[in-house]
């Protein structure tokens, strides 16, 4: 039971003085307001969270200058001062989260309660262009820190009553809050509730990005795949609220989450919605061409090199033999170092600081590109096909899924290596059957694919014209299915045809 | 259960990983890729040759030219196979016999029967069965391998490529694989035939680099003729024209050129474009007999005599001295090899059973003497489509001025 606020303000003022360990960024401004003597009066605020310029000219211009002729203890607070945002506080706990969250506390002598005032000023890092999923065409907005700002941006977009916003604080010490938005109506409601019931089932000390609460209610753990889809982009996030999905935002981070989440959405590009149909499809089509070659492209190299050469057309395996004369590794030992010297040039390159880049990078390129060759270590085709692989694996529009396949493709090389295609074969199957048994809140992860759904596919393989996607995703959201009625557009006759008709 | 799970995965990758090089896993620098394989008789024995590709100097991109692009290497033995591990005890590596382009096998193997050869060549895993088989003709298989060419470096491809455009653009040749000839031997209304290869020139610059080095090589490789079978032995061959009459029987002349004489004299070469052959087989009185129906399409190719193209008479006269031409190309093959050969090469007992089956099942013990006797009837069609890209010769017009 925490403490209450109690009407004695010297002993409340000792006691937050106390919990707070006299840290010298906490102001206490003690003062007398009302008419004649006045009353006792106490203003806490954490320096740096709050605005001072309002603090000062709402605040303490009107509790020291304006109620000079008020008589306080009859007068209700409320009634006095300027300011929008207030609350009254009952316990030390409340007190404390709203002083830590940018609030102003006015404390007064001989009242039960304070009174917290919503003057945050944090410094805020603004709204940016999206560093982590860009487009050429579509929003270039992208979530900053402050869960205020992102929730903001998200209402900027749906501008519907029904956008629900849940916010609880989590976290024994960080106290973070984080908020379950969702379109009431559309959004199934069992999801919310099992969403809601994760969420309070998670005790942890504190939360610093979204990717602790991703890992505390997913799922499947040991899984190379996301079961939650994260975004930075309020259109990408708004675009999955109104297919009934929900939104979970926490403060502090950019990444907003969204469950359930399906495989598919993490071939799903923001772009492929802003750009023309035909386009978008092919570029689908593109990225899971992208696919096959990052998961296979190494292992299937190895498998028929090693195991199955008649399978190669007699002239290239002439020249890919003459390629790999005087090599000393066997294919798969090669395909591993280049793959991992790969890793390591792609983690070096997120990792080191920008002014190095150029020179890792043209280290990099010589290292994996001429020298080896030329040296003898590697062979020429190795090195087309690992990077061939490594570029591939890039069309992936989400990164978390980009770096589970190549994950997977590890232990395919490996199967490949040790039984040819048939290990390559198998390794698939489990793959495949891996994925169909996962769920993401319920709901099958290869879904619309496995359970096939006919009525979804219009946005799965392919992306139709926007007038041809009326249903919402089945699974997700089961009572209001249909988006809208739209036509497909009907071109106005011709000037000339209509006067025709006329006469 | 979860740790489980995740021990017994790690397990199998580990498991995956130290099992690496057990089975039948090869990398590419340890096989000696045989491209071409040459079959001879050396006393009781095979002498089994390959041609290996040195890939090294094949796709050489710098340096190179010191080597030849590829080596033989050869070995006897009792049966084709123990030839075939016996090389090992020559070649550093084992030879890898899935780029087979071409087996070459010796006339006088042939005439003692090559049904033995290809038992192992159809018996054994490794082998593809799209290569062709030729008979090396007055020379022995070993040489026919030993051959430089030009513009393609591996010989084997150059003889494989060779005889795959002959087939396709002049038609007195045919390509062979392992399946058709197989199934030629064991079929009851037909004997397989096989181009034949010999070596025009000398054997010794040919096999050395200096055949390469001149603008006209000294020695080349040239397809001639067809060797005839009886079942697996050869009996036989038929020359350049005989080789297109057979052609033109089994349909499978896909475009040649024909010369014929010109209504006043002089010649012309007519270009067969498409042609369509059907063959049925009919009873007469409880006597078979062959229809031989041959519809083909050409072009006027060349015309070295004074005519009149741009009249629908010359087209006709034309197309009717090509008809004759034809038709008596194809006569003569049939009569050729009823008298000579006495084997049924064209098929044409498959097409009695095809069409009388009932009477086949009572003839095709005694079908190859019912051969000798039968009656062909031979039918060609021309029509001439096109006259290239003038109307008449200007030799006519040279005429004239004189």
């Amino acid at each position: 039971m925490a403490q209450q606020i109690g009407t004695n303000l010297q002993e409340n003022l000792r006691s937050l003085k106390e919990a707070v360990g006299n840290s010298n960024d906490i102001i206490f401004r003690e003062f007398r307001t009302g008419d004649g003597d006045g009353i006792n009066a106490a203003m806490l605020y954490t320096d740096g969270l709050v605005d001072k310029n309002s603090v000062q000219d709402f605040i303490m211009e009107t509790l020291l200058i304006d109620v000079r002729n008020i008589d306080m203890t009859k007068k209700n607070i409320a009634d006095i001062l300027t300011v929008g945002d207030m609350q009254q506080l009952k316990d030390f706990d409340m007190l404390f989260t709203r002083l830590f969250s940018g609030a102003a506390i006015l404390l007064l002598d001989g009242y039960e309660q304070g009174f917290s005032i919503g003057m945050s000023g944090i410094k805020d890092r603004g709204v940016t262009e999206s560093s982590g999923e860009a487009v050429i065409r579509g929003p270039k907005e992208a979530f900053s820190e402050s869960i205020l700002t992102n929730t903001a941006l998200i209402r900027r977009k749906i501008k519907d009553p029904n956008l629900w916003l849940e916010t609880r604080q989590i976290g024994r010490v960080t106290k973070t809050d984080v908020s379950i938005m969702y379109i009431n109506g559309i959004a199934n409601d069992k999801i919310v509730e099992e969403v809601r019931k994760r969420i309070e089932r998670i005790d942890i000390d504190g939360i610093l990005e979204s990717g602790y609460i991703e890992e505390l209610i997913q799922d499947e753990t040991y899984s190379p795949f996301p079961t939650v889809y994260n975004s930075e982009r309020p259109d990408t996030i708004a675009a999955e609220l109104l297919e009934g999905k929900i939104a979970i935002i926490v403060d502090g981070t950019p990444h907003v989450l969204i469950v359930p989440a399906l495989f598919i959405s993490f071939m799903q590009s923001p772009e492929d919605y802003s750009q023309r149909a035909d386009i978008s499809s092919l570029i689908r089509i593109l990225r899971f061409l992208g696919i096959f070659i990052a998961l296979l492209g190494p292992s299937l190299y190895i498998a028929i090199t090693t195991f199955h050469q008649e399978m190669i057309p007699t002239q290239l395996l002439i020249s890919l033999a003459a390629q790999r004369e005087g090599i000393p590794f066997p294919a798969f030992i090669e395909a591993l170092m280049m793959e991992i010297t790969f890793e390591i040039l792609r983690e070096a390159g997120i990792r080191m600081p920008r002014a190095i880049g150029q020179a890792i990078s043209i280290v990099g390129t010589l290292v994996i590109g001429q020298a080896a060759v030329e040296a003898g270590i590697v062979s020429a085709s190795m090195v087309i096909i690992v990077s061939i692989t490594a570029i591939s694996s890039f069309v992936i529009p989400s990164m978390n899924m980009t770096i589970s396949f190549r994950m997977v493709r590890f232990l395919l090389m490996g199967l490949a290596a040790s039984f040819g295609l048939f290990g390559i074969s198998v390794g698939i199957v489990a793959l495949v059957l891996h994925l169909c048994s996962l769920r993401s809140f319920g709901v099958p992860y290869m879904s619309p694919l496995s359970p096939f759904i006919l009525t979804d596919q219009r946005d799965t393989l392919f992306r139709l014209p926007h007038w041809a996607m009326y249903s919402r995703p089945r699974l997700i959201s089961q009572k209001n299915v249909i988006r809208a009625k739209n036509q497909p557009p009907k071109p106005k006759p011709k000037n000339s045809e209509r006067k025709g008709k006329a006469r | 259960m979860k740790t489980r799970k995740l021990a017994l995965i790690l397990l199998f990758v580990v498991l995956a990983l130290i099992v690496t090089g057990c089975w039948n896993r090869r990398e590419m620098n340890d096989l000696a890729i045989a491209i071409a394989i040459g079959i001879d008789k050396s006393g009781k024995q095979f002498r089994l040759s390959a041609q290996v590709v040195d890939p090294g100097e094949v796709a050489a991109k710098k340096g190179g030219g010191t080597r030849t692009p590829v080596t033989m290497y050869q070995a006897t033995g009792n049966t084709i196979f123990e030839a075939l591990r016996k090389m090992t005890t020559v070649a550093p590596r084992k030879i890898y016999m899935s780029h087979v382009r071409m087996l070459s096998i010796q006339e006088d193997v042939a005439k003692e029967g090559i049904g033995k050869v290809l038992d192992f060549m159809s018996r054994d895993h490794e082998v593809r069965t799209d290569f062709f088989i030729v008979i090396a003709k007055d020379t022995s298989a070993a040489n026919t391998l030993k051959i430089l060419t030009h513009l393609e470096s591996i010989p084997a491809n150059q003889m494989f490529s060779s005889l795959q455009t002959s087939e396709q653009a002049w038609a007195p040749a045919v390509t062979v694989t392992l399946d058709k000839l197989i199934a030629d031997i064991v079929s009851e209304g037909k004997h397989p035939v096989v181009t034949g290869l010999r070596i025009r020139g000398e054997q010794k610059i040919g096999e050395s680099k200096r055949n390469v080095e001149e603008i006209a090589s000294p020695a080349q490789l040239q397809y001639s003729g067809l060797a005839v079978f009886n079942n697996d032995k050869l009996i036989g061959w038929l020359n350049e024209e005989q080789s297109k009459g057979y052609n033109y029987i089994i349909d499978k002349v896909k475009s040649t050129v024909g010369v014929v004489a010109c209504p006043n004299g002089g010649k012309a070469s007519i270009e067969v474009v498409r042609s369509k052959t059907e063959v049925k087989g009919k009873l007469m009185n409880g006597k078979p007999r062959m229809d031989v129906n041959v519809r083909i399409e050409a072009n006027v190719g060349e015309v070295e005599c004074s005519m009149d193209l741009t009249k629908t008479k010359t087209i006709s006269e034309l197309e009717n001295s090509t008809e004759k031409r034809a038709q008596s190309i194809i006569k003569m093959t049939i009569e050729k090899v009823q008298e000579k050969y006495k084997v049924d090469i064209f098929g044409f007992g498959e097409a009695i059973s095809r069409y009388h089956p009932k009477y086949w099942k009572k003839v095709k013990g005694e079908w190859d003497r019912i051969f000798v006797d039968l009656p062909v009837h031979v039918n060609v069609d021309v029509k001439i489509r096109r006259l290239g890209t003038v109307g008449n010769s200007f030799l006519e017009e040279m005429k004239k001025k004189e």
